[in-house]
């Protein structure tokens, strides 16, 4: 489903994907750990097409067709989506507004006429209650005054809403108690099948215990340094990073 | 300068009036020429030349047609002018109009006291409550050229009445010239939703003035939207004459490509314990200009003043042009005022966060552009006005309010 194959990506001049592979097929949930600044963040946002980063060289390829060459909307649209690490506030759009956008560009992207008003508040209203998030809030503005749990279990009710076929969730275990990091774990299981796959990037083993990796990749210095299964994370858990850093 | 056009389309305009209208406007042309357009010499007018005027001529407007069936509002009652001319045919509520009198101005508003013959007289009588909102059409005529129109209106609502209207100015081109004066009377315990709505051509030139004098306790809610135009300016005067009035004034302005915009607005306090808000707010890109002054008084005596005032403007280029600024005078100690103004730009971080969840660029930008929009919208109760002006201002697209209904 995702090929990165060789991939050196630049940030501001300065190189922070260096020849980086990673191939990922449906039905699979790989765990990309790695010690803060290695380049998780900058590997999920290439992959989204977020603007800001220059790649020399490499390719990412989903589904057989060449990622870098879509805008981000059109790689939403087919599917791929990115829950932030860091979730924006969107004063007076509401988070209603924008669900309704977002999946009305994806139907109008197939070819299928807008969704009806009601199916969609239904449907809405339906994921909010697996992730616990109070239909009230859905009126108010995009994450506009929510706690950073909150802002999280909102990005997995967007993903739950929206139904990707690759979900990339940037360190969204991260800052969240032990309730709300079941909630995020069971919305990303919710949406576990065959067709989907998952990219957990993540710098803990916290979450990996919820949601069982399938894969384990240490991303170190701008390259995967190490891949395995899920004994790889907990060796990390107990050795921390450096010996892997340092090899 | 030659103002002798004016004079002598006056002298012609005159020869049909009545013998005892005709001394007192005479004497209104004869201030307006002696006046003359403001200039940039005048610290009101310093962002908005109207010399260029002086050199031109214009024909007094005299009626013609325009389509403005698509403008009608379902729900309100409606006096429709077309050329300076009242439409009959289009008007539910004719018996509003009236015959203008004679009155008393200076500079450019002297010349509309001279011409003025037609308008709105809203009077409203104690307690008596406008069963439903007026819409005062005011459209310029297809195909005029070069055509004048100036109008005075009147409303004058007496104590404990309440009363919407709706004041909109559209269709005038073919480099035309309005000004319109429009006189607000609140007794006490009276209420206006005033909203004004100007989307002229960008060839045309529009003036207007409202002034309001508010009496104890009375309430005014003033909206205003300028979506399009060539030369606008329009001055908001409010006096808070007497204890307990309340005034909000709220805008929302985003000039047409070419468009020089300019908003003055003006609150007196002149009485305690008054409360004014005001909040405005301008979408500006390349090739516009606007301009927004908004300058509040508080006099000596007039404690417990409880004043705000906020601008944001938002640039859609970095070749758009915004002057916005708040002006605070305060002449007594024991007030609550605040004010400030803003300019930015669209957020590029929320654009891209919409973006990365499927939603095209441009349907991005009008989000957040409604966004940005939508205090000032909130500030309309009447849905199908509110709809008319998402749409107009290109706005429209998922609405929460359409979503929670
Ligand atoms: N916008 C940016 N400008 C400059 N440097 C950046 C920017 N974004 C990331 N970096 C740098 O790139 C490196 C990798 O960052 P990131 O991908 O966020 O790492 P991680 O998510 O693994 O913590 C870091 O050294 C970081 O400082
Ligand atoms: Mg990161």
């Amino acid at each position: 489903m995702l090929e990165v194959k060789g991939l050196h990506a630049k940030v501001e001049g300065k190189d922070i994907l260096k020849g980086l592979d990673l191939s990922v097929r449906a039905g699979e949930v790989h765990a990309i750990m790695g010690p803060n600044g290695s380049g998780k963040s900058t590997l999920s946002h290439v992959i989204a097409g977020r603007e800001g980063y220059e790649i020399t060289a490499g390719s990412v390829q989903f589904d057989g067709r060449d990622l870098l060459a879509l805008p981000p909307e059109t790689r939403a649209c087919e599917g791929i989506f990115l829950g932030f690490q860091y979730p924006v506030e969107i004063p007076g759009v509401s988070n209603l507004t924008l669900l309704k956008a977002a999946l009305n560009a994806r139907r109008k992207y197939r070819g299928q006429p807008e969704i009806d008003p009601g199916d969609f508040l239904a449907w809405v209203r339906d994921r909010a209650r697996l992730v616990k998030i109070d239909p009230k809030m859905l009126s108010r503005g995009v994450n506009e005054g929510f706690s950073g749990g909150e802002k999280k279990r909102n990005e997995i009710l967007q993903m739950l809403v929206l139904e990707p076929r690759l979900m990339i969730l940037d360190e969204t275990d991260s800052g969240l108690d032990i309730d709300a990091l079941k909630i995020v774990a069971d919305g990303i299981n919710a949406l576990r099948s065959p067709e989907r796959a998952t990219l957990l990037v993540t710098h803990y083993q916290r979450l990996l215990d919820y949601v069982q990796p399938d894969y384990v990749h240490v991303l170190a210095r701008g390259r995967i340094v190490r891949s395995g299964g899920p004994e790889l994370a907990r060796e990390l858990e107990q050795k921390g990073y450096g010996w892997l850093e340092a090899a | 300068m030659s103002l002798a056009a004016y004079a002598e389309r006056f002298e012609r305009f005159a020869a049909a009036l009545p013998e005892a209208e005709r001394a007192a406007r005479r004497a209104q042309l004869q201030r307006f020429v002696a006046d003359g357009f403001p200039t940039p010499r005048l610290e009101e007018w310093h962002y908005t030349d109207l010399a260029p005027l002086s050199q031109r001529a214009f024909e007094p407007a005299a009626g013609g047609n325009a389509a403005l069936a698509p403008h009608f509002l379902a729900g309100t009652d409606r006096l429709v002018y077309v050329g300076g001319m009242l439409v009959s045919a289009d008007s539910t509520a004719p018996e509003r109009h009236s015959a203008a009198a004679p009155a008393q101005d200076e500079g450019v508003y002297a010349l509309n006291a001279a011409f003025a013959r037609d308008g709105l007289l809203l009077r409203l009588g104690r307690g008596e409550r406008l069963p439903r909102p007026l819409q005062v059409l005011i459209a310029g005529a297809d195909g005029a050229v070069a055509a004048m129109t100036h109008q005075r209106h009147r409303i004058e609502l007496a104590e404990n009445t309440e009363a919407t209207v709706i004041f909109q100015f559209l269709n005038q081109g073919g480099g035309g010239l309005a000004t319109h004066v429009i006189d607000v009377r609140l007794a006490p315990g009276a209420r206006l939703n005033l909203f004004r709505i100007q989307d002229e051509r960008a060839d045309a030139t529009l003036l207007t003035r409202c002034d309001v004098r508010q009496e104890r306790d009375s309430v005014l809610h003033a909206v205003s939207f300028d979506c399009g135009g060539g030369l606008v300016r329009h001055d908001l005067n409010i006096l808070l004459a007497e204890a307990g009035a309340e005034t909000g004034l709220y805008g929302l302005y985003q000039p047409a490509a070419g468009a020089h915009l300019d908003n003055h607005t003006r609150i007196v306090h002149a009485a305690p314990q008054c409360r004014s808000r005001e909040q405005f707010k301008g979408i500006v890109d390349a090739r516009a200009r606007a301009i927004f002054n908004g300058k509040v008084v508080v006099q000596a005596g007039a404690q417990k003043t409880d004043s705000e005032q906020r601008v944001a403007n938002l640039l859609l280029s970095p070749k758009a042009e915004v002057n916005a600024k708040p002006e605070l005078e305060i002449y007594a100690d024991d007030v609550k005022c605040a004010h400030g103004a803003t300019v930015g730009q669209l957020d590029e971080t929320a654009l891209e966060y919409l973006r990365s969840r499927g939603v095209p660029p441009a349907e991005a930008r009008a989000l957040l552009l409604r966004a940005f929009a939508t205090e000032v919208l909130d500030h309309v109760p009447l849905a199908p006005l509110r709809a008319a002006l998402a749409a107009r201002l290109g706005l429209a697209g998922t609405d929460a309010w359409e979503l929670e209904a």
